[in-house]
């Protein structure tokens, strides 16, 4: 099992929603500025963490057959 | 029986004797046929069974009521008894001692009994339901790989978005479909990167979808971590598969939609946000940069006004020393010379060390001026009194305002407020 190689820290919804959070207190407009660039860079990390589950689909599909047990060699 | 004339005649008593007697060579027998008219009265059922003809039948009610699943008016049943002639009315009724459901009865029963069974277990209960995930790794599929079904879930998804699927292909009818859906999904299930499963095949028959009726497919669901769309047959078909299932949907085009997000909707609220980040932060920006302008404005005269006032203290204090020093006798002369030397050195380089420091200080607050920001394009807007605007709050529509660009001032009217 390669889990802990795929599994990202985040799913995309946890990415989003962490995503919308930190633009809901930058919009509430009471940040200091020190607060509203890390609040900014920590956005970006969570844009750049959905874009990046968004680019890896690849429209592929890989066919087991029935025959094949869950020790089969994994797929792509 | 008695001779009239050339005739033998019959009484009706004769008659149904001799049939009574050759009804009673009639073992116990199965009938099958539908049952219709079921009513009770007194201690017994009365039923009719019907083809293109009729018998009549009764069960002792406390039998009746003790089947699995009562037979109503219409089901196709399978009733074993004997026949009994009732002699006094010339008829002839079956005395039931079983009856079973039979053929596409036999099925439902079936599926009764297994429902009745899972759900009292609490396997169909909603507070077992998982959400859906937004964006699968991973999409499982248990379906036919040469299906209807598997060419409309990927049309369908594919459409959508560009999702990677892992189809486990398995006969979606037949006696070997239950175990081989059941282990596809816990297959599917241990994959690290399927994180959505969707079991999948068209409409048909009762009999061809009892493998999505099975104990053993219900488990596997159940037994998964992973949640899981169950598509199985037409809208009125509802499988245990599906009950069993944390989604439900009639049709797998209907689970492709569940399970795949729009790309384009995606990429366009990811766009919308990363707009609305930059904006947010340029705005908090530009409220402290002005907040910084303000005060590095005051901090520069300040300083000045520290520079002119030690200029005209030093100026002030040189001119008092001439006189004082020519008063005083030659050798005190000397030594004030060699004083007024150093003093005269030192004057003018503490003066040069502290304007030195000044433009250094006047190069970090161009830094922080709002003068920079207003070169970058934005305009800072004041009202009558020369006062910042900064909030919607500040503003009315048609108050005049004066927007303070780099190079000048521009006028303008406030023509609408918006919050």
């Amino acid at each position: 099992m390669n889990a802990g190689d795929d599994a990202p820290r985040m799913t995309f919804e946890q990415a989003l929603a962490a995503l919308d959070g930190v633009v809901r207190r930058l919009e509430a407009g009471d940040v200091g500025l020190e607060e509203a660039i890390g609040l900014f860079e920590e956005g970006r990390r969570h844009l750049a963490a959905c874009r990046e589950r968004l680019a890896a689909a690849q429209q592929r599909i890989e066919e087991l057959t029935a025959e094949d047990g869950p020790s089969a060699p994994p797929p792509f | 029986m008695k001779t009239v004339g050339a005739r033998r005649v019959w009484s009706v008593t004769e008659v149904t004797g001799a049939l009574a007697r050759r009804l009673e060579g009639i073992p116990q027998l199965w009938i099958e046929a539908e049952i219709h008219s079921i009513g009770r009265r007194g201690g017994h059922v009365y039923f009719t069974l019907v083809d293109d003809h009729q018998i009549s039948g009764t069960m002792r009610a406390v039998v009746w009521d003790r089947l699995p699943l009562p037979p109503r008016d219409g089901d196709l049943v399978h009733v074993r008894g004997d026949l009994e002639f009732w002699a006094a009315r010339t008829s002839i009724r079956l005395r039931a001692e079983r009856i079973e459901h039979a053929g596409l009865g036999l099925l439902l029963a079936e599926v009764a009994a297994l429902r009745a069974r899972l759900e009292a277990e609490g396997l169909f209960a909603p507070a077992r339901k998982r959400p859906l995930p937004m964006l699968p790794r991973r999409i499982g599929l248990v379906t036919s790989a040469r299906g209807a079904a598997r060419d409309d879930f990927l049309r369908c998804a594919w459409a959508r978005f560009p999702a990677d699927v892992l189809l486990h292909d398995v006969p979606v009818q037949g006696p070997a479909s239950p175990d081989a859906v059941a282990r596809a999904i816990a297959a599917l299930d241990a994959h690290p990167q399927v994180d959505v499963i969707v079991v999948t095949r068209g409409g048909g028959p009762l009999e061809d979808l009892m493998g999505f009726n099975s104990e053993v497919v219900c488990r596997a669901i159940a037994a998964a971590t992973t949640p899981i769309v169950s598509a199985v047959g037409h809208e009125r078909d509802t499988t245990l598969c599906d009950l069993a299932a944390d989604l439900r949907v009639s049709t797998p085009t209907a689970a492709a939609e569940a399970v795949v997000p729009d790309h384009t909707a995606l990429s366009q609220r990811l766009d919308g946000l990363e707009s609305t980040l930059g904006r947010d932060l340029g705005r908090v920006r530009a409220r402290a940069e002005e907040r910084c302008g303000a005060r590095a404005a005051a901090l520069a005269a300040g300083l000045r006004a520290v520079h002119r006032r030690s200029e005209a203290r030093l100026t002030g204090t040189s001119a008092r020393l001439a006189p004082a020093l020519s008063r005083l006798p030659a050798s005190r002369a000397r030594l004030v010379d060699a004083t007024a030397d150093r003093l005269g050195r030192a004057g003018p380089a503490r003066v040069a060390e502290a304007g030195a420091r000044l433009e250094r200080a006047a190069a970090v607050l161009e830094v922080l001026s709002p003068r920079r920001t207003l070169r970058r394009g934005y305009a800072i807007l004041r009202d009558d009194d020369g006062r910042p605007v900064t909030t919607t709050a500040a503003a009315r529509a048609g108050q005049e305002l004066t927007a303070e660009l780099d190079d000048g001032r521009v006028r303008a009217t406030v023509t609408g407020v918006e919050r």
